[in-house]
């Protein structure tokens, strides 16, 4: 059995995200991407200071991926004649996030970044699948699942912490289930947003499962 | 419910062979010499696959080769897609001025067309050990029950930033890799792309066990003393149920640098007490080939030990007592039950991998 045992969701315009991340880092994420500096602010907000010493894997998607960085890369390659060194495009890679963070979340101890292949919707149902995967043959594991955009204009971060231990006041109780006749919640970005108010609303609601997979996913109060 | 998960096919193109067989046969035979590509002023060696065009169409008749030697796939079979470059060589080669698609993952969608899927989609890129971890996203499924199959592909195609990074960071060799050789000084990276489809069904390899974990010790180079990568190892064999002295074989990453090869020899002396059994590399036959790596050496490996033979390690021809081990030198035959694979990655990432040929 697992719970949600917190979200956070979190909006900056490009100078709001800067400032946030140096307040909580000082000059630790100086050469760091928006989506590493998204990261640690998220999981900061999500997981309590007694939680980050604990093994915790960091499972997260993102629609916009390293936008900005590729961009400016690619500009850079095709101005310049000698070789290219392009050291800010590799500070910058979903692959390094989890090591520039890990000094604030000493529990940090496995990471997978999904770049997501369509606008407008997420893959939440996939990435908490993994999630109680990992919780449920790890024990005393947590999984924070995350989803971070950074656009031009504005960049956001949505996250759920998934665990065994439920702590002192889960949020839900999260199932598989193979059918469920719960009111479905959108798998959209924003959802661990809107989740906490579907849940205590009624009787809990379910994620449907992508095509091709046999299982939803249920949340109900626990 | 956890459930064992099957290998029922793969598939491989790189620079050593264009199928799994080939390959096998061409490592048997002698690995083939690396070409060499330019950066800025310098000249490094490189796997580089036969073809050309323009990078889709390229990539295209690549994808054409994978999905010939797969065989026909149930339009719905979920794809689990591992690269750590995407289709930036694709973005470099368009005309100004580019227009990145809004999802990074878009060329996933390209991917599942080339392959005739149009079922669930989900990509990876955690630099070099992306393919494990789309490995382990999928069998983590199947075995809980939640899918029956699944398609896992990793792809490394041409592009000038990779290389360019790993230039940048002084981490390629000028002239050859030579893994956990003395006179290794670096990684020599390749193209590939490969796929694994994994099943519910009995299959004559299980992927009996797979773990990734997170080595913070520095970006761009693991803890020198083993540790993180002999956990995930030993994360692995619990998974698998199979004790170290049961491995028949271990697939290194051994790429040649001169600190992840000693980090892994270290970490092999923590697992193994006593004897090791026969250690073999890749990378000096086809290439570090990132994103595809752990795909496309799976691949290799199974059909290697499909066909009885474990080849010498390219690459290798004097020992390093700071290592202390040796891969193989000389071809030999082998039946091979059970065997062991270990991935490290640029970022901090570190996987291991444990396939056992069913009873």
């Amino acid at each position: 059995m697992s719970f949600v045992v917190a979200t956070a969701s979190m909006r900056y315009t490009p100078a709001e995200l800067a400032a946030a991340a140096r307040n909580a880092a000082g000059s630790g994420l100086r050469r760091a991407g928006d989506l590493t500096r998204l990261a640690l602010l998220v999981a900061l907000a999500a997981l309590p200071e007694a939680r980050r010493r604990q093994p915790t894997a960091l499972f997260w998607q993102t629609t916009s991926g390293p936008r900005r960085e590729t961009a400016h890369l690619l500009a850079s390659m095709g101005s310049g004649d000698g070789e290219p060194l392009p050291y800010d495009f590799l500070a910058t890679q979903p692959a390094l996030a989890a090591v520039q963070i890990q000094p604030w979340l000493p529990g940090l101890a496995a990471a997978s970044a999904t770049p997501l292949d369509r606008t407008g919707e997420a893959c939440w149902a996939l990435l908490l699948a993994d999630a109680l995967a990992w919780t449920a043959t790890r024990p005393g594991s947590q999984v924070l699942c995350a989803h971070l955009d950074a656009w031009g204009e504005h960049a956001e971060a949505h996250a759920l912490l998934i665990a065994a231990d439920p702590g002192e006041a889960p949020l839900a109780r999260i199932a598989p289930v193979a059918a469920s006749t719960l009111p479905l919640i959108a798998d959209i970005p924003e959802l661990p947003a809107i989740l906490p108010a579907q849940v205590a609303a009624g009787n809990g609601c379910a994620l449907a499962a992508p095509a091709g997979l046999t299982l939803a996913l249920e949340f109900v109060r626990p | 419910m956890t459930r064992p998960v099957g290998i029922a096919a793969t598939a491989l193109v790189c620079a050593a062979g264009s199928t799994p067989a080939a390959v096998a046969a061409t490592l048997w035979a002698g690995a083939p010499m690396a070409g060499y590509r330019s950066i800025g002023d310098r000249i490094f060696p490189f796997y580089a696959l036969a073809g050309g065009g323009s990078w889709r169409d390229r990539a295209a008749g690549i994808f054409a080769e994978i999905a010939s030697q797969l065989g026909p796939l149930p339009a719905g079979l979920p794809l689990f897609f591992a690269s750590s470059s995407y289709q930036m060589g694709a973005f470099e080669a368009a005309p100004a001025p580019l227009n990145l698609p809004l999802a990074s993952g878009a060329f996933i969608g390209d991917v599942a067309a080339w392959l005739g899927l149009s079922g669930p989609c989900r990509g990876f890129a955690n630099a070099c050990i992306s393919g494990f971890s789309a490995l382990a996203a999928a069998r983590a499924l199947i075995a809980a029950g939640w899918l029956d199959d699944a398609l896992v592909v990793g792809c490394e195609l041409p592009n000038a930033a990779t290389p360019a990074g790993f230039a940048a960071l002084e981490l390629l060799s000028p002239d050859a890799c030579r893994p956990f050789d003395a006179r290794r000084n670096g990684l020599v990276l390749g193209e590939a792309v490969a796929a694994v489809r994994l099943t519910a069904a009995p299959a004559r390899w299980c992927l009996a066990g797979i773990a990734t974990g997170l080595d913070a010790y520095s970006p761009t180079s693991p803890d020198p003393t083993g540790g993180p990568l002999a956990a995930v190892a030993v994360d692995a064999l619990e998974q698998a149920k199979i004790a170290v002295t049961d491995l028949d074989v271990v697939k290194l990453q051994a790429a040649g640098s001169p600190g992840a090869d000693l980090a892994e020899a270290n970490a092999l002396r923590r697992l193994f007490p006593d004897t090791l059994p026969p250690l073999l590399s890749f990378k000096a036959a086809f290439g570090h080939t990132l994103g595809a790596s752990g795909i496309a050496e799976l691949a290799a490996l199974l059909a290697c030990l499909d066909a009885g033979c474990l080849p010498p390690t390219a690459g290798f021809a004097e020992s390093d007592p700071e290592i202390g081990l040796s891969p193989t030198r000389e071809g030999r035959l082998l039946t091979a039950r059970r065997a062991l694979l270990n991935v490290v990655g640029f970022g901090g990432g570190v996987a291991a991998a444990v396939v056992e040929r069913s009873a």
